[in-house]
């Protein structure tokens, strides 16, 4: 307990301290996670849109190859994007590897079937009438859109949350694809592992609460903006 | 001009509409009446182009039209159990306006308008949670008329409706259609509010048009022939015999007009004859003589008299009267 207790000491010291090291690998998780989210959710939102409500041959194919990359291990997921990066691989050229782009792009692909399959479920929730409604009122394809994402606004917001939350949490892809590089691709979560390993106890639990903490400031901003919740 | 042609209209294999034709003319108030099930809404859905019928086609004015055109924008449909946006009553009001792109103060001046007209402008900062489901049902026609659509389509506008807040619906719609030329095609199984305010009263039962007025249908299963084509079918606690090839399911009319209404029961070839006592009298146009009576004889009927008929039965509610009818009078379809 003593153990666990000093960790926790000195995890509030260096988040008061103003150590720029955490700082430093809290702001790129930051900006790593704000980057895949808004990529993920841009293209996983109006996909998820489109698989609740636009009938079309393949859909339920569709629908289960998303519900299945749920599931995919992002160890397996930072593999196959190591295989694409590398020097050797077809997107070689683009020179990622090890880069902060590189675990954002994992990150995407990771986030985007989260992002896809959530809002299909929150948009296949709202009442079918709110559509119809919208319809003969003489909304066009988009106004009609809108008007449903704004009856799911709350469950939406879910959905960019958990995609956030998936985001900042991973570390297989992030430690496969970033490398873990101190002051370039060290993330909160790899970090925790490296420091974990390294027996650096309080340090590890530090960077778990600034983790905690920004997951907490994006839940609070994102229910800020949702506006008033009730009907 | 708003037209149904030849469509079949199926839900999951299970046909729930086949009409040749339904239409509705330039400023005419038809009801369609009609059991639950009947089909009624599904017409309804297609004639606001929110379906695209299984088969055949929807024309307005001549011209083929299908959903997801402007062709929308000329109907206006308020189901039967409305729901609001989540925002509040005047920004459901607006919604339509704005969709149209109406500059802002055309979109004040109808909303104030609009609101005034069906009462509902206490209600106009509420939101849809703080309205009871009467209130929803006037907002929504009040959201629909705000649009002033060439067809308004009622699915049981009243339904929630309290007997004034329906009259007032009903005067609504009456003073719309006085001062510009608006159809209206209403969805109601109330045939008393159907016949006062309708010009033009259609059946629906089982997906098809009744070929005759819409009082006394009934959904039977005919059997095998006693004689020749002469079934009976069961209705209520009552058996109606009827001249008909048809077995199977089937809906049976019986047109008020061809019902013999007596005291006692007559000597005639009428093989159906029933007893029972008025339960209603009715004079559903000012000025035409004719007095619906309805007289629950096992299972309820509605007979049309004249006044004088009437006069000389001297029938009033709870009067023992006696109805008969020709088998080949009943219609099986």
């Amino acid at each position: 307990m003593d153990f666990l207790a000093e960790g926790f000491r000195r995890a509030f010291a260096l988040l008061f301290s103003g150590d720029a090291e955490v700082y430093g690998i809290a702001l790129l998780t930051l900006k790593i996670g704000f980057v895949a989210t808004v990529l993920a959710c841009g293209l996983g939102l109006p996909l998820g849109f489109v698989l609740a409500t636009r009938p079309f041959w393949g859909r339920r194919a569709a629908l289960t190859v998303v519900n299945t990359a749920l599931a995919f291990p992002t160890v397996v997921l930072g593999l196959l994007l190591y295989g694409l990066l590398s020097r050797r691989g077809p997107l070689g050229a683009v020179g990622w590897l090890y880069t902060w782009q590189a675990i954002a792009l994992g990150d995407v692909l990771l986030a985007l079937p989260i992002a896809a399959a959530l809002a299909a479920a929150a948009v296949q929730g709202v009442d079918p009438r709110i559509r119809r409604t919208a319809e003969t009122l003489g909304a066009g394809r988009w106004r009609t859109a809108w008007t449903v994402a704004r009856e799911a606004r709350f469950a939406l917001a879910a959905v960019i949350t958990t995609a956030f939350g998936h985001v900042v949490a991973e570390i297989g892809s992030a430690m496969t694809v970033g490398g873990n590089i101190r002051g370039q691709t060290r993330t909160l979560t790899t970090a925790v592992a490296l420091y974990t390993s390294q027996g650096d106890f309080g340090l590890a639990l530090a960077l778990g609460l600034i983790l905690l903490l920004l997951a907490l400031l994006v839940n609070v901003a994102l229910q800020m903006l949702q506006g008033r919740g009730h009907a | 001009m708003l037209e149904l042609v030849g469509v079949r209209h199926e839900y999951d294999g299970r046909v729930v509409l086949d009409l040749e034709r339904f239409a509705v003319a330039p400023g005419a108030a038809v009801a369609v009446v009609g059991p639950n099930g009947s089909g009624k809404s599904t017409l309804l859905r297609l004639l606001a182009l929110l379906e695209r019928p299984t088969a055949g086609r929807v024309l307005l004015d001549g011209a083929v039209v299908t959903p997801g055109g402007t062709a929308r924008r000329h109907m206006t449909l308020v189901e039967q159990r409305p729901i609001l946006f989540r925002a509040t009553v005047r920004e459901n009001l607006e919604f339509g306006l704005q969709v149209r792109g109406i500059r802002r103060t055309e979109v004040n001046r109808r909303v104030e308008n609009v609101a005034a007209r069906l009462g509902i402008t206490p209600l106009l900062g509420r939101r849809r949670h703080e309205l009871s489901d009467g209130e929803v049902q006037r907002v929504a026609v009040a959201r629909a008329l705000a649009v002033e659509p060439d067809v308004l389509l009622l699915d049981e506008p009243a339904s929630s409706a309290d007997r004034a807040a329906a009259l007032t619906l009903y005067r609504t719609l009456a003073e719309e259609r006085a001062r510009r030329p608006l159809a209206v095609c209403l969805a109601s199984h109330q045939l008393e509010d159907a016949y006062r305010w309708a010009d033009d009263v259609r059946a629906l039962a089982d997906g098809r048009l009744s070929p005759v007025t819409p009082e006394n249908l009934f959904r039977v299963d005919l059997t095998t022939a006693e004689s020749g084509d002469l079934k009976r079918a069961c209705v209520g606690t009552v058996e109606i015999a009827a001249m008909t090839d048809k077995i199977g399911p089937a809906i049976l009319a019986v047109p008020p007009t061809d019902i013999f209404v007596s005291r006692e029961p007559l000597a005639s070839s009428a093989r159906n004859t029933f007893r029972g006592r008025v339960t209603a009298l009715a004079r559903r146009r000012a000025g035409d003589g004719a007095v619906h009576v309805t007289a629950d004889v096992g299972v309820e009927l509605v007979a049309v008299v004249t006044e004088e008929g009437l006069r000389d039965l001297a029938l009033a509610p709870g009067s023992p009267v006696v109805f008969s009818f020709k088998a080949s009078a009943v219609r099986v379809f």
